[in-house]
Protein backbone atom coordinates (compact mmCIF):
# COMPACT_ATOMS: atom_id res chain seq x y z
CA UNK A 1 0.00 0.00 0.00
CA UNK A 2 1.08 3.48 -0.99
CA UNK A 3 -0.32 7.29 -0.48
CA UNK A 4 -2.06 8.55 -3.27
CA UNK A 5 1.12 10.92 -4.40
CA UNK A 6 3.55 7.81 -3.93
CA UNK A 7 1.68 5.97 -6.52
CA UNK A 8 1.57 8.84 -8.81
CA UNK A 9 4.83 9.68 -8.77
CA UNK A 10 5.93 5.92 -9.41
CA UNK A 11 4.02 5.24 -12.57
CA UNK A 12 4.67 8.85 -14.29
CA UNK A 13 6.57 8.44 -17.64
CA UNK A 14 6.45 12.38 -18.54
CA UNK A 15 8.70 14.40 -19.32
CA UNK A 16 9.76 16.77 -16.41
CA UNK A 17 8.56 14.14 -13.82
CA UNK A 18 11.12 12.12 -11.43
CA UNK A 19 10.46 9.12 -12.64
CA UNK A 20 9.78 10.22 -16.99
CA UNK A 21 13.76 11.80 -16.26
CA UNK A 22 14.84 8.50 -15.05
CA UNK A 23 13.55 6.05 -17.97
CA UNK A 24 14.69 9.04 -20.35
CA UNK A 25 18.27 7.72 -19.38
CA UNK A 26 17.35 4.28 -21.68
CA UNK A 27 17.59 3.05 -25.02
CA UNK A 28 13.82 1.70 -26.11
CA UNK A 29 12.60 -0.61 -28.98
CA UNK A 30 10.93 1.37 -31.02
CA UNK A 31 10.13 -0.50 -34.29
CA UNK A 32 10.93 -3.73 -36.04
CA UNK A 33 14.57 -3.72 -38.61
CA UNK A 34 12.06 -4.82 -41.67
CA UNK A 35 9.71 -1.81 -40.88
CA UNK A 36 11.83 0.62 -41.93
CA UNK A 37 13.04 -0.99 -44.78
CA UNK A 38 9.31 -1.43 -46.34
CA UNK A 39 8.88 2.20 -45.53
CA UNK A 40 11.45 4.61 -44.15
CA UNK A 41 9.85 6.65 -41.69
CA UNK A 42 7.97 5.94 -39.01
CA UNK A 43 5.39 8.10 -36.14
CA UNK A 44 6.37 6.59 -32.88
CA UNK A 45 4.84 7.28 -29.23
CA UNK A 46 7.41 6.93 -26.49
CA UNK A 47 7.49 7.98 -22.38
CA UNK A 48 4.28 9.80 -23.92
CA UNK A 49 5.47 11.93 -26.69
CA UNK A 50 5.68 11.62 -30.39
CA UNK A 51 8.68 10.89 -32.67
CA UNK A 52 9.41 10.58 -36.09
CA UNK A 53 12.04 8.17 -37.07
CA UNK A 54 13.66 7.74 -40.66
CA UNK A 55 16.07 5.90 -42.16
CA UNK A 56 17.83 7.09 -45.21
CA UNK A 57 18.75 5.14 -48.17
CA UNK A 58 22.37 5.02 -46.92
CA UNK A 59 21.19 3.60 -43.54
CA UNK A 60 21.49 6.83 -41.68
CA UNK A 61 18.55 6.78 -39.07
CA UNK A 62 17.35 9.38 -36.65
CA UNK A 63 14.59 10.15 -34.38
CA UNK A 64 13.15 13.85 -33.96
CA UNK A 65 9.78 15.16 -31.99
CA UNK A 66 7.13 14.54 -34.04
CA UNK A 67 6.28 18.51 -34.35
CA UNK A 68 8.26 20.18 -36.84
CA UNK A 69 9.90 23.46 -35.59
CA UNK A 70 8.34 25.12 -37.81
CA UNK A 71 4.95 25.48 -38.18
CA UNK A 72 4.63 22.06 -36.02
CA UNK A 73 3.18 19.66 -39.20
CA UNK A 74 4.49 16.19 -38.64
CA UNK A 75 7.80 15.34 -39.45
CA UNK A 76 6.51 11.50 -39.35
CA UNK A 77 4.33 12.43 -42.60
CA UNK A 78 8.57 13.48 -44.20
CA UNK A 79 10.01 13.08 -47.38
CA UNK A 80 12.88 11.03 -46.28
CA UNK A 81 16.15 12.24 -47.94
CA UNK A 82 19.73 11.30 -48.07
CA UNK A 83 20.99 12.81 -45.32
CA UNK A 84 17.69 13.67 -43.18
CA UNK A 85 14.09 14.17 -42.70
CA UNK A 86 12.29 16.77 -45.05
CA UNK A 87 9.01 18.33 -43.22
CA UNK A 88 6.24 17.73 -46.07
CA UNK A 89 4.66 21.63 -45.57
CA UNK A 90 7.40 23.83 -46.61
CA UNK A 91 10.50 21.81 -47.10
CA UNK A 92 12.64 22.79 -43.94
CA UNK A 93 14.96 19.15 -43.62
CA UNK A 94 16.94 18.16 -40.36
CA UNK A 95 19.52 15.78 -40.12
CA UNK A 96 20.44 12.91 -37.29
CA UNK A 97 21.72 14.91 -34.94
CA UNK A 98 18.25 17.63 -35.77
CA UNK A 99 20.23 19.84 -37.14
CA UNK A 100 18.13 22.31 -39.47
CA UNK A 101 19.90 22.09 -42.81
CA UNK A 102 17.76 23.55 -45.35
CA UNK A 103 15.13 26.33 -45.14
CA UNK A 104 14.22 26.03 -48.75
CA UNK A 105 11.75 29.48 -48.59
CA UNK A 106 14.20 31.89 -46.28
CA UNK A 107 17.48 33.61 -47.30
CA UNK A 108 20.67 31.87 -46.89
CA UNK A 109 22.58 34.93 -44.75
CA UNK A 110 19.96 34.18 -41.74
CA UNK A 111 21.02 32.47 -38.62
CA UNK A 112 17.75 31.19 -38.51
CA UNK A 113 18.59 27.97 -38.87
CA UNK A 114 20.84 27.69 -35.70
CA UNK A 115 17.79 28.86 -33.61
CA UNK A 116 15.76 25.92 -35.05
CA UNK A 117 17.11 22.19 -33.83
CA UNK A 118 15.28 19.70 -33.69
CA UNK A 119 16.28 17.68 -29.98
CA UNK A 120 17.60 14.88 -32.17
CA UNK A 121 17.86 11.28 -30.60
CA UNK A 122 20.31 8.68 -30.91
CA UNK A 123 19.10 5.20 -32.77
CA UNK A 124 20.85 2.04 -33.76
CA UNK A 125 19.79 -1.44 -35.00
CA UNK A 126 19.91 -4.59 -33.03
CA UNK A 127 18.78 -8.07 -32.88
CA UNK A 128 16.27 -6.71 -35.71
CA UNK A 129 14.96 -4.12 -33.56
CA UNK A 130 15.55 -0.62 -34.08
CA UNK A 131 16.28 1.58 -30.51
CA UNK A 132 15.82 4.94 -29.57
CA UNK A 133 17.47 6.98 -26.99
CA UNK A 134 15.28 10.31 -26.73
CA UNK A 135 17.03 11.59 -23.04
CA UNK A 136 19.03 14.11 -22.41
CA UNK A 137 22.79 14.49 -24.34
CA UNK A 138 25.18 16.32 -25.49
CA UNK A 139 29.12 16.85 -26.31
CA UNK A 140 30.18 16.67 -23.10
CA UNK A 141 27.69 13.90 -22.39
CA UNK A 142 26.74 11.46 -24.68
CA UNK A 143 24.43 9.24 -24.86
CA UNK A 144 24.62 5.93 -22.82
CA UNK A 145 25.27 2.77 -24.80
CA UNK A 146 22.93 0.75 -26.39
CA UNK A 147 22.87 -2.57 -23.63
CA UNK A 148 24.12 -5.43 -25.67
CA UNK A 149 21.87 -7.96 -24.17
CA UNK A 150 22.97 -11.69 -24.20
CA UNK A 151 19.52 -12.42 -25.94
CA UNK A 152 20.09 -9.89 -29.11
CA UNK A 153 23.51 -11.15 -30.01
CA UNK A 154 23.67 -14.87 -29.30
CA UNK A 155 23.05 -17.84 -31.67
CA UNK A 156 19.87 -18.98 -32.20
CA UNK A 157 16.21 -18.93 -34.49
CA UNK A 158 14.52 -15.35 -33.31
CA UNK A 159 11.27 -14.59 -33.40
CA UNK A 160 9.35 -11.55 -31.92
CA UNK A 161 5.92 -11.30 -30.40
CA UNK A 162 4.33 -8.25 -29.40
CA UNK A 163 0.72 -6.71 -27.91
CA UNK A 164 0.44 -3.30 -27.05
CA UNK A 165 -1.26 -3.49 -23.32
CA UNK A 166 -3.65 -1.03 -21.96
CA UNK A 167 -2.45 -0.73 -18.18
CA UNK A 168 1.15 1.17 -16.72
CA UNK A 169 4.84 -0.34 -17.02
CA UNK A 170 5.06 -0.40 -13.45
CA UNK A 171 2.25 -3.25 -12.82
CA UNK A 172 3.82 -5.48 -15.32
CA UNK A 173 7.66 -4.88 -14.19
CA UNK A 174 6.00 -5.75 -10.39
CA UNK A 175 4.87 -9.27 -11.87
CA UNK A 176 8.17 -9.85 -12.56
CA UNK A 177 9.52 -10.19 -8.75
CA UNK A 178 5.84 -11.73 -7.85
CA UNK A 179 7.45 -15.74 -7.78
CA UNK A 180 4.29 -16.90 -6.57
CA UNK A 181 1.58 -15.99 -9.40
CA UNK A 182 3.97 -19.05 -11.43
CA UNK A 183 1.64 -21.07 -9.32
CA UNK A 184 -1.46 -19.83 -9.42
CA UNK A 185 -2.14 -17.75 -12.76
CA UNK A 186 0.12 -20.72 -15.28
CA UNK A 187 -0.77 -22.92 -12.54
CA UNK A 188 -3.84 -23.86 -11.21
CA UNK A 189 -6.17 -21.06 -13.65
CA UNK A 190 -4.29 -22.84 -16.27
CA UNK A 191 -5.70 -26.14 -15.08
CA UNK A 192 -9.03 -24.47 -14.77
CA UNK A 193 -9.13 -23.24 -17.92
CA UNK A 194 -8.07 -26.62 -19.77
CA UNK A 195 -10.81 -28.39 -17.86
CA UNK A 196 -13.21 -26.22 -19.74
CA UNK A 197 -11.27 -26.12 -22.79
CA UNK A 198 -10.07 -29.74 -23.50
CA UNK A 199 -6.52 -29.55 -22.57
CA UNK A 200 -4.30 -30.39 -20.81
CA UNK A 201 -2.21 -27.37 -19.19
CA UNK A 202 1.42 -28.37 -18.14
CA UNK A 203 2.25 -29.64 -14.64
CA UNK A 204 5.47 -27.97 -14.32
CA UNK A 205 3.80 -24.08 -13.96
CA UNK A 206 1.61 -25.51 -10.95
CA UNK A 207 4.80 -26.26 -8.74
CA UNK A 208 3.94 -25.37 -4.79
CA UNK A 209 7.01 -22.63 -3.85
CA UNK A 210 8.87 -23.72 -1.01
CA UNK A 211 10.81 -20.37 -0.78
CA UNK A 212 11.37 -17.01 -2.44
CA UNK A 213 14.06 -14.62 -2.91
CA UNK A 214 15.51 -11.55 -4.30
CA UNK A 215 18.96 -10.22 -4.64
CA UNK A 216 19.26 -6.43 -5.99
CA UNK A 217 22.74 -6.84 -8.33
CA UNK A 218 23.95 -4.45 -11.16
CA UNK A 219 21.26 -4.36 -13.66
CA UNK A 220 18.12 -4.93 -11.36
CA UNK A 221 16.69 -7.68 -9.39
CA UNK A 222 17.56 -11.37 -9.71
CA UNK A 223 14.55 -13.34 -8.99
CA UNK A 224 15.14 -16.73 -6.78
CA UNK A 225 12.51 -19.72 -5.87
CA UNK A 226 12.69 -23.23 -4.41
CA UNK A 227 10.04 -25.25 -5.92
CA UNK A 228 8.48 -28.69 -3.57
CA UNK A 229 10.81 -31.72 -5.01
CA UNK A 230 13.66 -28.62 -5.68
CA UNK A 231 16.58 -27.72 -3.43
CA UNK A 232 18.66 -24.43 -3.49
CA UNK A 233 20.94 -26.72 -5.61
CA UNK A 234 18.41 -26.27 -8.43
CA UNK A 235 18.87 -23.22 -10.94
CA UNK A 236 15.84 -21.84 -9.94
CA UNK A 237 17.06 -20.79 -6.68
CA UNK A 238 21.20 -21.47 -7.46
CA UNK A 239 20.80 -19.07 -10.71
CA UNK A 240 17.08 -17.16 -10.83
CA UNK A 241 16.62 -15.05 -13.21
CA UNK A 242 16.67 -11.16 -13.36
CA UNK A 243 14.41 -7.93 -13.61
CA UNK A 244 16.69 -6.14 -16.22
CA UNK A 245 15.81 -2.23 -14.67
CA UNK A 246 14.00 -0.60 -15.39
CA UNK A 247 11.63 -2.36 -18.14
CA UNK A 248 12.66 -5.48 -19.29
CA UNK A 249 12.61 -9.32 -17.48
CA UNK A 250 15.46 -12.09 -18.86
CA UNK A 251 13.81 -15.51 -18.32
CA UNK A 252 13.87 -19.11 -20.21
CA UNK A 253 14.80 -22.38 -19.82
CA UNK A 254 15.07 -25.92 -21.94
CA UNK A 255 17.31 -23.58 -24.70
CA UNK A 256 14.73 -21.03 -25.18
CA UNK A 257 16.23 -17.69 -24.42
CA UNK A 258 13.91 -14.95 -23.78
CA UNK A 259 14.14 -11.14 -22.51
CA UNK A 260 10.46 -9.59 -22.18
CA UNK A 261 10.27 -6.01 -22.98
CA UNK A 262 8.17 -3.87 -21.67
CA UNK A 263 8.04 -0.32 -23.40
CA UNK A 264 6.33 2.79 -21.74
CA UNK A 265 4.68 3.60 -24.47
CA UNK A 266 2.64 6.71 -22.68
CA UNK A 267 1.57 6.60 -19.08
CA UNK A 268 -1.19 4.06 -19.60
CA UNK A 269 -0.17 1.77 -22.81
CA UNK A 270 2.63 -0.59 -22.66
CA UNK A 271 3.83 -1.94 -25.73
CA UNK A 272 4.77 -5.56 -24.61
CA UNK A 273 7.25 -7.71 -26.75
CA UNK A 274 8.74 -11.21 -26.63
CA UNK A 275 11.76 -11.81 -27.49
CA UNK A 276 12.84 -15.20 -27.60
CA UNK A 277 16.09 -17.07 -29.21
CA UNK A 278 15.48 -20.39 -29.51
CA UNK A 279 19.36 -22.17 -29.26
CA UNK A 280 19.09 -25.69 -27.47
CA UNK A 281 21.92 -27.59 -26.89
CA UNK A 282 22.89 -29.61 -30.28
CA UNK A 283 21.25 -26.70 -32.03
CA UNK A 284 22.39 -26.29 -35.64
CA UNK A 285 22.34 -22.93 -37.72
CA UNK A 286 19.23 -22.49 -39.66
CA UNK A 287 19.26 -19.27 -41.93
CA UNK A 288 16.62 -16.62 -40.87
CA UNK A 289 16.64 -13.53 -43.77
CA UNK A 290 14.52 -11.81 -41.72
CA UNK A 291 13.13 -12.22 -37.70
CA UNK A 292 9.45 -13.00 -38.20
CA UNK A 293 7.32 -10.44 -35.69
CA UNK A 294 3.26 -11.15 -35.22
CA UNK A 295 1.09 -10.00 -32.64
CA UNK A 296 -0.61 -11.62 -29.68
CA UNK A 297 -4.07 -11.93 -29.13
CA UNK A 298 -5.27 -10.23 -25.73
CA UNK A 299 -9.07 -10.00 -26.26
CA UNK A 300 -11.22 -12.73 -28.10
CA UNK A 301 -14.44 -12.20 -30.06
CA UNK A 302 -16.75 -11.95 -27.12
CA UNK A 303 -14.34 -9.01 -25.43
CA UNK A 304 -13.01 -11.65 -23.06
CA UNK A 305 -9.37 -11.54 -22.44
CA UNK A 306 -7.35 -14.92 -24.18
CA UNK A 307 -6.55 -16.65 -21.32
CA UNK A 308 -5.48 -19.86 -22.70
CA UNK A 309 -1.96 -19.27 -23.21
CA UNK A 310 0.90 -18.47 -20.74
CA UNK A 311 1.05 -14.93 -21.63
CA UNK A 312 -2.19 -14.08 -22.32
CA UNK A 313 -3.06 -14.66 -18.66
CA UNK A 314 -0.12 -12.54 -17.81
CA UNK A 315 -2.03 -9.94 -19.43
CA UNK A 316 -5.23 -10.83 -18.36
CA UNK A 317 -4.01 -9.93 -15.04
CA UNK A 318 -1.82 -6.74 -15.31
CA UNK A 319 -4.70 -5.35 -17.84
CA UNK A 320 -7.45 -5.91 -15.40
CA UNK A 321 -5.58 -4.69 -12.64
CA UNK A 322 -6.74 -0.86 -14.12
CA UNK A 323 -5.18 1.28 -16.39
CA UNK A 324 -2.95 2.45 -13.54
CA UNK A 325 -3.75 0.34 -10.28
CA UNK A 326 -5.34 1.45 -7.28
CA UNK A 327 -2.30 1.18 -4.53
CA UNK A 328 -4.02 3.24 -2.26
CA UNK A 329 -6.05 0.18 -1.52
CA UNK A 330 -4.04 -2.72 -2.24
CA UNK A 331 -3.46 -5.27 0.13
CA UNK A 332 0.10 -6.80 0.03
CA UNK A 333 1.32 -9.64 2.15
CA UNK A 334 4.94 -10.79 3.01
CA UNK A 335 5.26 -12.62 0.07
CA UNK A 336 5.07 -9.57 -2.12
CA UNK A 337 8.30 -8.52 -0.73
CA UNK A 338 9.92 -8.32 -3.89
CA UNK A 339 7.53 -5.55 -5.09
CA UNK A 340 8.07 -3.40 -1.75
CA UNK A 341 12.05 -4.16 -2.54
CA UNK A 342 11.35 -3.08 -6.56
CA UNK A 343 9.50 0.28 -5.76
CA UNK A 344 12.54 1.29 -3.75
CA UNK A 345 15.02 0.47 -6.64
CA UNK A 346 12.49 2.92 -8.65
CA UNK A 347 12.68 5.52 -5.82
CA UNK A 348 16.58 5.31 -5.34
CA UNK A 349 17.08 5.71 -8.93
CA UNK A 350 14.92 8.79 -9.28
CA UNK A 351 16.73 10.03 -6.23
CA UNK A 352 20.13 9.36 -8.27
CA UNK A 353 18.42 11.42 -11.48
CA UNK A 354 18.09 14.19 -9.31
CA UNK A 355 21.76 14.11 -7.96
CA UNK A 356 22.71 14.08 -12.08
CA UNK A 357 24.14 10.61 -11.67
CA UNK A 358 23.20 7.90 -13.96
CA UNK A 359 20.77 5.33 -12.66
CA UNK A 360 20.75 1.81 -12.45
CA UNK A 361 21.98 -0.29 -15.66
CA UNK A 362 23.18 2.50 -17.76
CA UNK A 363 25.89 1.95 -19.21
CA UNK A 364 29.09 3.98 -20.90
CA UNK A 365 31.69 1.54 -22.41
CA UNK A 366 31.29 -0.19 -25.48
CA UNK A 367 31.00 -3.54 -24.99
CA UNK A 368 29.87 -6.30 -27.06
CA UNK A 369 27.90 -8.71 -25.01
CA UNK A 370 26.11 -8.63 -21.55
CA UNK A 371 25.09 -11.80 -19.96
CA UNK A 372 23.01 -12.30 -17.70
CA UNK A 373 22.35 -14.56 -14.85
CA UNK A 374 19.48 -16.96 -16.43
CA UNK A 375 18.47 -20.52 -15.42
CA UNK A 376 18.76 -23.11 -17.88
CA UNK A 377 16.72 -25.91 -15.90
CA UNK A 378 13.71 -24.06 -15.17
CA UNK A 379 11.09 -25.35 -12.93
CA UNK A 380 13.18 -28.57 -13.07
CA UNK A 381 11.15 -29.77 -15.95
CA UNK A 382 13.59 -30.67 -18.32
CA UNK A 383 15.13 -29.31 -21.35
CA UNK A 384 13.36 -30.76 -24.30
CA UNK A 385 9.74 -31.02 -22.63
CA UNK A 386 9.91 -27.42 -21.22
CA UNK A 387 10.73 -26.58 -24.67
CA UNK A 388 7.62 -27.80 -25.88
CA UNK A 389 5.74 -26.86 -23.48
CA UNK A 390 6.71 -23.48 -23.87
CA UNK A 391 5.48 -23.49 -27.92
CA UNK A 392 2.04 -25.31 -27.39
CA UNK A 393 1.04 -23.62 -24.85
CA UNK A 394 2.70 -20.31 -24.75
CA UNK A 395 2.86 -17.42 -27.30
CA UNK A 396 4.99 -19.13 -29.57
CA UNK A 397 1.86 -21.11 -30.92
CA UNK A 398 1.03 -17.91 -32.85
CA UNK A 399 4.05 -17.29 -34.42
CA UNK A 400 4.06 -17.74 -38.28
CA UNK A 401 7.45 -20.03 -37.53
CA UNK A 402 6.35 -22.78 -35.27
CA UNK A 403 7.14 -25.65 -36.74
CA UNK A 404 10.21 -24.64 -37.57
CA UNK A 405 11.19 -24.01 -34.34
CA UNK A 406 9.21 -27.29 -32.46
CA UNK A 407 11.38 -29.01 -34.90
CA UNK A 408 14.39 -27.13 -33.91
CA UNK A 409 14.06 -28.03 -30.97
CA UNK A 410 13.05 -31.84 -31.73
CA UNK A 411 16.30 -32.19 -34.01
CA UNK A 412 18.95 -30.93 -30.85
CA UNK A 413 17.29 -32.87 -28.29
CA UNK A 414 17.84 -35.95 -30.68
CA UNK A 415 21.15 -35.09 -31.54
CA UNK A 416 22.44 -34.65 -27.80
CA UNK A 417 20.70 -37.96 -27.03
CA UNK A 418 22.27 -39.70 -30.25
CA UNK A 419 25.85 -38.26 -28.92
CA UNK A 420 25.08 -39.61 -25.44
CA UNK A 421 24.17 -43.16 -26.41
CA UNK A 422 27.01 -42.56 -29.06
CA UNK B 1 -6.96 6.00 -11.11
CA UNK B 2 -10.06 4.66 -9.50
CA UNK B 3 -10.39 4.24 -5.44
CA UNK B 4 -11.60 1.10 -4.57
CA UNK B 5 -13.90 2.61 -2.01
CA UNK B 6 -14.06 -0.91 0.01
CA UNK B 7 -11.02 -0.48 1.43
CA UNK B 8 -11.08 3.80 2.01
CA UNK B 9 -10.06 2.77 5.95
CA UNK B 10 -7.16 0.79 4.86
CA UNK B 11 -5.70 3.44 2.79
CA UNK B 12 -6.72 6.64 5.58
CA UNK B 13 -4.98 3.90 8.17
CA UNK B 14 -1.82 4.18 6.17
CA UNK B 15 -1.79 7.78 5.04
CA UNK B 16 -1.97 7.99 8.75
CA UNK B 17 0.44 5.73 10.23
CA UNK B 18 3.31 5.03 7.81
CA UNK B 19 6.78 6.07 8.93
CA UNK B 20 7.71 9.45 7.58
CA UNK B 21 11.48 10.27 8.92
CA UNK B 22 14.30 7.49 8.57
CA UNK B 23 14.85 6.29 11.90
CA UNK B 24 18.57 6.64 11.25
CA UNK B 25 19.03 10.34 9.62
CA UNK B 26 15.89 11.84 10.17
CA UNK B 27 15.33 12.62 6.93
CA UNK B 28 11.95 12.23 5.20
CA UNK B 29 11.34 8.66 3.81
CA UNK B 30 10.20 8.69 0.27
CA UNK B 31 8.95 5.30 0.21
CA UNK B 32 7.05 3.39 2.89
CA UNK B 33 5.48 0.15 0.94
CA UNK B 34 2.64 -1.29 3.77
CA UNK B 35 2.17 -4.98 3.86
CA UNK B 36 0.06 -7.51 5.92
CA UNK B 37 1.51 -10.31 8.00
CA UNK B 38 -1.40 -12.32 10.19
CA UNK B 39 -2.36 -9.23 12.34
CA UNK B 40 0.49 -7.12 11.74
CA UNK B 41 0.73 -3.95 9.46
CA UNK B 42 4.69 -3.48 8.40
CA UNK B 43 5.59 -0.92 6.37
CA UNK B 44 8.74 -1.76 4.34
CA UNK B 45 11.10 1.42 4.64
CA UNK B 46 14.37 2.52 2.84
CA UNK B 47 15.78 6.04 2.97
CA UNK B 48 17.59 8.05 0.67
CA UNK B 49 19.32 9.73 2.43
CA UNK B 50 21.86 7.49 4.03
CA UNK B 51 20.52 3.92 2.71
CA UNK B 52 18.89 2.43 5.70
CA UNK B 53 16.44 -0.01 4.45
CA UNK B 54 14.58 -1.82 7.17
CA UNK B 55 10.79 -2.74 8.13
CA UNK B 56 8.62 -0.78 10.70
CA UNK B 57 5.43 -2.42 12.83
CA UNK B 58 2.67 -1.09 14.64
CA UNK B 59 2.39 -2.99 17.73
CA UNK B 60 -0.65 -1.13 19.84
CA UNK B 61 -0.61 -0.89 23.83
CA UNK B 62 0.18 -4.48 24.48
CA UNK B 63 4.15 -5.03 24.25
CA UNK B 64 3.68 -8.97 23.79
CA UNK B 65 6.43 -11.62 24.44
CA UNK B 66 6.60 -14.87 23.29
CA UNK B 67 7.05 -18.41 25.26
CA UNK B 68 9.40 -21.17 23.37
CA UNK B 69 8.16 -24.48 24.64
CA UNK B 70 9.65 -25.75 27.55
Amino acid sequence: MLTAEQNDELTQVEAGTPMGEVLRRYWYPVAFTRELEEFPVKRVELLGEFFALWKSPSGRMGIVPEACPHRKASLAYGVVEADGIRCPYHGWVFDADGNCTEQPAERDNTQFQDRVKAQAGRVEELGGLIWAYVGPHSESQPAPELPRFDTYVMDGYRDIGWTDLPCNYVQIMENAVDPHHVEFLHGRYFEFVGKHEGFTAPASFGKEHMKIGFTAFEWGIIKRRVLKGASEENDDWKVGHPLVFPYNMRVGGGGIHQMQIRVPVNRTTTRFYLYTVHGPDGYEQVDQPQIPDYELPLIDSRGRHVTNYVEGQDFMAWVTQGPITDRTTEHLGRSDIGVAMLRKMFREQMEAVARGEDPLGVIREKHDRIDLPCEKDKFHAGGAQFALDFCDMGSTRYSPMLDTIKKIHISAADKVAAAKAG
Amino acid sequence: MTTDARFAADAEAHRRDAPRFCPRCATGLAMATEFWEADDRRFYCSCTGCGWTGEITTTGAVAAGHEPEH
